[in-house]
């Protein structure tokens, strides 16, 4: 809701033609360029979900429009993640001052903040795993069942295993599991939507 | 600051929010330059979320997580699926828990006496009387094994010093072949060139006599002679010569993997070319051979370009030779 706020109070908006100067800005051709843009937007998300944010991709898409503003007024910028990084804390600081504003509201009416609620379709989301699972591999499926099994010195015994079972390195191990985590988490959430 | 941040539990820190302003922009800033060290963020990330659906964090840190996690619909879906992942996992865990435990229980002594319990009385003293045969006949066959395990360990090691040997001849044997063709490659070479100068002789219209016996010219040239020094070797080329044979002495470190002539008169004229040369090394030197047509040369002076081919392809210099030729 912070976000959605400060988000309100701009005046400025994203013109067709101020994101293509943007994206002019950003490198040679339309390609890399786009390919740029992600990579900045997406790690915006993270740096707000980091920041414990409840709107990460709004607050993504507030910084990119900040950045778009500054172009567009003709400011020269060198490094365009760590200036997007920049503003993303500035504009952080403005979700704080907002959701401290917020907190005080909420305090004087006697309402607490939306608790997060578990939703109930916990066995449905099982099926879907036990079957985006079934997609696997035989080695990928033990690998991730094995990398993410029990509890922490256990799991570093479970990943030394791993190690020595597929010869390779701790770094590339990490690199599968978290691809395979991915891959399974929006095979998942596709499964559940589509129900 | 002494903060290492490599350390997992700096990164989990910073994930649940206990890190100062400071720190975090270290690691912000750090984890945008560098795709290992996101990765590695996203990875303490998933374990914290695993940790947390298995209750494995302290109620501190259970706070913070759900203060920092939990506000986001996106991060709120990770902790969804890492729940349903647990509970696969978990279901998987289970049954090998069990297995292990029977494996461990049982003995083969205990499987002998069960056995032996489940027999009948008649059956059991049958069983029990037989025993010591059994043994006796096992101790036989222990020791006849061992002397066959002996004779065939006797026979193996044999065999393999014979392969051994058949190994070596037969490695001398394919030097030797491999020595051969070599010699017969670079002698099939030269006949090709003789070969190719005596078709390019018989074109120049040699009709007269139809197969000449070739009569072979021959000189050698050393680097190092200038275009206008005194002391330049000279060719003398008697009427009948078909051929001129040229040894063009070259340094034994020049490095290219083939040769290419240039053959121009005093005057600049190209009366002769050819590539794909190769050096050879003969009493100590090493020369690069050429067949030239006699017809080619005239009385004269003559200044040879040789060039070498690197390994890469590309060609350069390698010197300049000059000599004179007498016709009579």
């Amino acid at each position: 809701m912070n976000g959605r706020n400060v988000a309100a109070r701009q005046k400025w908006t994203l013109t067709q033609e101020a994101f293509d100067r943007l994206l002019v800005a950003l490198g040679g051709d339309r390609d890399s360029a786009a390919q740029k843009y992600l990579e900045i937007r997406t790690n915006l998300v993270r740096f707000f979900e980091w920041r414990g944010c409840s709107f990460p991709e709004d607050h993504a898409d507030e910084t990119i429009n900040r950045i778009a503003k500054r172009v567009a007024e003709g400011e020269e910028i060198l490094n365009y993640s760590g200036y997007a990084v920049g503003v993303a804390r500035l504009l952080l600081l403005e979700i704080n001052k907002g959701r401290q504003r917020e907190q005080l509201a909420l305090a004087e009416i006697g309402q607490a903040s939306e608790a997060y609620e578990e939703k109930d379709d916990g066995e449905h989301r099982l099926v879907c795993l036990r079957s985006c699972l079934e997609t696997l591999t035989t080695d990928n499926r033990a690998l991730i069942l094995q990398y993410y099994q029990g509890e922490k010195g256990e799991k570093i015994q479970n990943r030394k295993k791993l190690m020595d079972q597929f010869g390779i390195p701790v770094n590339t191990l990490r690199m599968r599991a978290l691809r395979l985590r991915e891959k399974l988490q929006s095979c998942v959430e596709e499964c559940v939507g589509s129900a | 600051m002494a903060t290492d941040l490599n350390s997992e539990s700096v990164i989990a820190r910073y994930l649940l929010g206990e890190l100062s302003e400071e720190q975090q922009v270290e690691i912000e800033d750090r984890a945008f330059a560098d795709h290992k060290y996101l990765a590695s963020i996203t990875a303490v990330e998933n374990d914290l979320i695993d940790e947390y659906v298995r209750n494995e964090l302290s109620p501190a840190e259970r706070q913070r997580f759900e203060k920092q996690f939990l506000a986001s619909a996106e991060r709120r879906k990770r902790v969804e699926f890492a729940r349903a992942l647990t509970g696969v996992i978990e279901e998987q865990a289970v049954p090998k828990k069990i297995v292990v435990r029977e494996s461990k229980s049982w003995s083969w002594m205990d499987s002998i006496y069960a056995f032996i319990n489940g027999l009948a009385p008649a059956a059991r003293i049958a069983f029990v009387s037989a025993v010591p045969l059994l043994l006796i006949g096992a101790g036989y066959l222990s020791i006849e094994t061992l002397r066959l395990r002996r004779e065939l360990t006797e026979t193996r090691a044999a065999n393999q010093s014979q392969q051994n040997s058949q190994q070596q001849a037969l490695e001398v044997e394919r030097r030797r072949n491999e020595e051969l063709n070599a010699q017969l490659n670079q002698e099939k070479q030269q006949r090709e060139q003789t070969d190719e100068s005596l078709r390019e002789l018989s074109e120049a219209g040699d009709a007269v006599n139809p197969a000449p016996r070739p009569v072979i010219a021959s000189l050698t040239l050393l680097p190092g002679l200038s275009r206008g020094g005194d002391n330049k070797p000279s060719l003398v080329l008697p009427e009948d010569a078909r051929l001129v044979r040229l040894q063009v002495g070259i340094d034994p470190e020049e490095p290219y993997k083939s040769f290419g002539v240039d053959l121009h008169t005093s005057a600049g004229s190209q009366v002769w070319t050819r590539e794909n040369l190769k050096a050879r090394n003969r009493r100590g030197a090493r020369a690069v051979g050429l067949t030239i047509p006699a017809s080619a040369l005239k009385s004269g002076e003559y200044e040879l370009r040789l060039r070498g081919v690197t390994e890469s392809g590309a060609a350069e210099d390698v010197g300049f030779y000059y000599f004179n030729v007498r016709k009579r």
